[in-house]
């Protein structure tokens, strides 16, 4: 029998694992859509280029921002449906048990400090970037290259969240299968 | 020195254990840092470019082309594109012994290009033709043979996304190569040099499996039986145009706006993109759901290659803070037999590292090393990308390790014995290992077609 309080804490934490896991599923799917806008706005700057002689630089730009949001902000999501590739040839044959410990200790040592260094310099980074509110180098380009830069903070931040989440989803899991 | 030697195996090591390979990459690159930082032997200020890096690969507009490409791909294998064309040439071939063999290696090695993704392709045709070829009286192996072998030739025919990611590797590489080599207004290398420089060796190897097919289906018949008369029923010949002709014309679009120089692949990749819709709109009406699908797997499989690249290139500014960079190159110069010897260590070592990494990460992580050093020995750049391509596209073939036999294992019969996907893919490695030799006897088979389509 387990005490009620350790009962309470593995309901906190597969309730904490929801929520965060939730919230970068929202971002990764509102942001899936993005690639449909990619297809659509590369295929007109090729149409309006050859068929109408007519290129912008800010069109351009956008395509690049698209890009860059999708792969950013879409990883966490990624990586909790299981699209981030692995090295598969021994992890396959593990027992879901073993499986669950090279989750948990990969999330804890590897994924966890990646993102918090990631965060951390990004963090700076991006706050120059919003003191000039810094635009684009080149002529006619997009004002906004501090919100793409600011991608990459928030992308290192949903990150974290999702290598918590797992953390906590894995604990639950390993905890489940001892009782 | 032998920090970074120590950097490089802790991450293999790591790499096996399975966790995901950009976050291993990454942190155990990081971990390394942070002890060696604490040692004096690695100047932590490094890492404060990681942003700008970062950044870089954000901003790469080479690689716009990816989800593109990825976005064809999807949107082919989603619809019964696939299907149809595999319907379609096997009752055009189905009188011919190893008719249905001949349309499944095509069929392969066109969703294969189109996607670039060796296990999607595999499993696909597992599904879709394995069964059938089998209930023909397919002998086995040569069944899975014929699967395993188009499925990983789709790395190398172009426009596969592989190629993007190994011509932008390959186009920092020659740069740097020159500018150690004091060469200051150097030549570029582009995707488009390398779709180009592998037309030429892919074709061959096409023709050299459709030729041991049909060599195969002659000597013995029985193991490729032709197709019963009802199987052989022909389509009507609008249906057949459709289904051949409009994926065909697609892939030629797509490559001719890139090599005859009136597209980006970017651009190009959109026209694929847009055309692959299209194609699809004719098997039923795309709904909101059916694009969300595409743009759900569209997003995930584009993060997880972006991701890979973020984490080696965490390696690689470690590894080169570690003093990387010089061991690499004390070592391939040292090497007996001068560029030859190095050539052929290289390859090796892509081979059997082939066995656990897959493409992108051998892409990123080993060619940035390797590279500039070869192309400072005087290698031709197209050449080497090729040379590259096929010996991965080998590795992944080769038992017991190779991806794309346990791909197929994974979703065959278990009629089908592991030992005959084995056998069936051995003749298909002959081949692919006669074409190296080919090619590094002959150069000018991968690239003559670029020096005559641009000048170089």
């Amino acid at each position: 029998m387990r005490s009620a309080a350790a009962v309470c804490v593995f309901r906190l934490l597969a309730f904490l694992d929801r929520v965060l896991s939730a919230l970068c599923a929202l971002v990764g799917r509102a942001v899936a859509w993005l690639t449909v806008g990619m297809v659509g706005l590369t295929f007109a700057v090729v149409v309006l280029r050859y068929g109408f002689d007519f290129g912008r630089i800010y069109l351009q730009e956008l395509i690049t921002y698209m890009h860059a949001a999708v792969f950013m902000l879409a990883a966490a999501w990624t990586l909790r449906l299981g699209g981030q590739v692995r090295v598969d040839v021994l992890y396959r044959a593990m027992p879901p048990r073993r499986q669950a410990w090279v989750d948990l200790l990969g999330s804890l040592f590897l994924l966890l400090p990646t993102a918090a260094v990631l965060l951390w310099l990004s963090y700076d980074y991006a706050e120059k970037a919003w003191a000039l509110r810094e635009a684009s180098r080149e002529t006619g380009g997009l004002p906004f290259l501090y919100l793409l830069k600011t991608v990459l903070p928030v992308a290192s931040g949903l990150l974290l969240l999702q290598g918590a989440a797992d953390i906590c989803r894995r604990i639950v899991d390993l905890a489940r299968d001892e009782s | 020195m032998s920090w970074a030697l120590g950097l490089f195996a802790l991450v293999v090591l790591a790499l096996l254990a399975g966790y995901p390979v950009a976050f291993t990459l990454a942190g155990v690159s990081l971990l390394v840092a942070g002890v060696a930082a604490l040692g004096g032997v690695f100047d932590p200020a490094l890492l404060l470019t990681l942003p700008s890096r970062v950044f870089g690969i954000m901003t790469n507009d080479i690689l716009i082309a990816v989800p593109l490409f990825v976005f064809m791909g999807v949107t082919l294998q989603r619809s019964r594109v696939a299907e149809d064309l595999l319907d379609a040439l096997s009752r055009l071939c189905g009188a011919l012994p190893g008719g249905l063999g001949l349309a499944v290696l095509l069929v392969g090695v066109l969703l294969a290009a189109s996607t670039g993704i060796v296990g999607a392709t595999v499993v696909t045709l597992g599904l879709l033709a394995l069964p059938g070829m089998l209930r023909r009286g397919y002998d086995p192996s040569v069944a899975c043979g014929a699967i395993c072998a188009s499925g990983t030739l789709g790395q190398i025919v172009p426009p596969s996304i592989v190629l993007v990611l190994l011509g932008d590797v390959m186009s920092s590489a020659f740069q740097k190569a020159q500018l150690d080599m004091g060469i200051f207004s150097p030549q570029t290398v582009s995707v488009a040099d390398l779709f180009a420089g592998a037309v030429l060796p892919s074709l061959a190897l096409v023709g050299m499996y459709l030729a041991y097919l049909l060599a195969t289906a002659w000597r013995s018949p029985e193991r490729l039986p032709a197709g019963t008369a009802e199987s052989r029923e022909p389509l009507a010949p609008g249906r057949l145009l459709a289904a051949l002709v409009a994926p065909l014309a697609l892939i030629v679009v797509v490559l001719g706006a890139i090599m005859g120089g009136f597209a980006t692949p970017t651009e190009a990749a959109s026209l694929g993109a847009v055309g692959s819709l299209m194609l699809a709109r004719r098997e039923g009406p795309i709904g909101v759901a059916m694009l969300r699908d595409i743009a759900h797997d569209t997003a995930r499989t584009t993060s997880m290659v972006f991701m890979v690249l973020l984490g080696a290139s965490i390696f690689s500014l470690v590894f080169r803070g570690l003093g990387g960079d010089a061991l690499v190159h004390e070592w391939l110069t040292q090497l007996p037999g001068g560029v030859v010897g190095a050539m052929a260590a290289v390859m090796l070592l892509m081979f059997v590292l082939g066995f656990v990494l897959d493409f992108i990460e051998i892409t990123y992580v080993v060619v940035p090393l390797v590279g500039p050093v070869l192309l400072m020995m005087g290698l031709d750049p197209v050449w080497l990308g090729v040379m590259i391509a096929i010996n991965l596209q080998t590795s992944f073939l080769t038992p017991p390790f190779g991806f794309a036999l346990f791909y197929l294992r994974g979703v065959a019969p278990d009629s089908v014995a592991t030992g005959q996907i084995y056998r069936g893919v051995l003749p298909f490695i002959a081949l692919q290992l006669l074409m190296l030799g080919v090619l590094a006897w002959w150069p000018g088979l991968a690239t003559w077609l670029p020096s005559r389509m641009f000048g170089l």
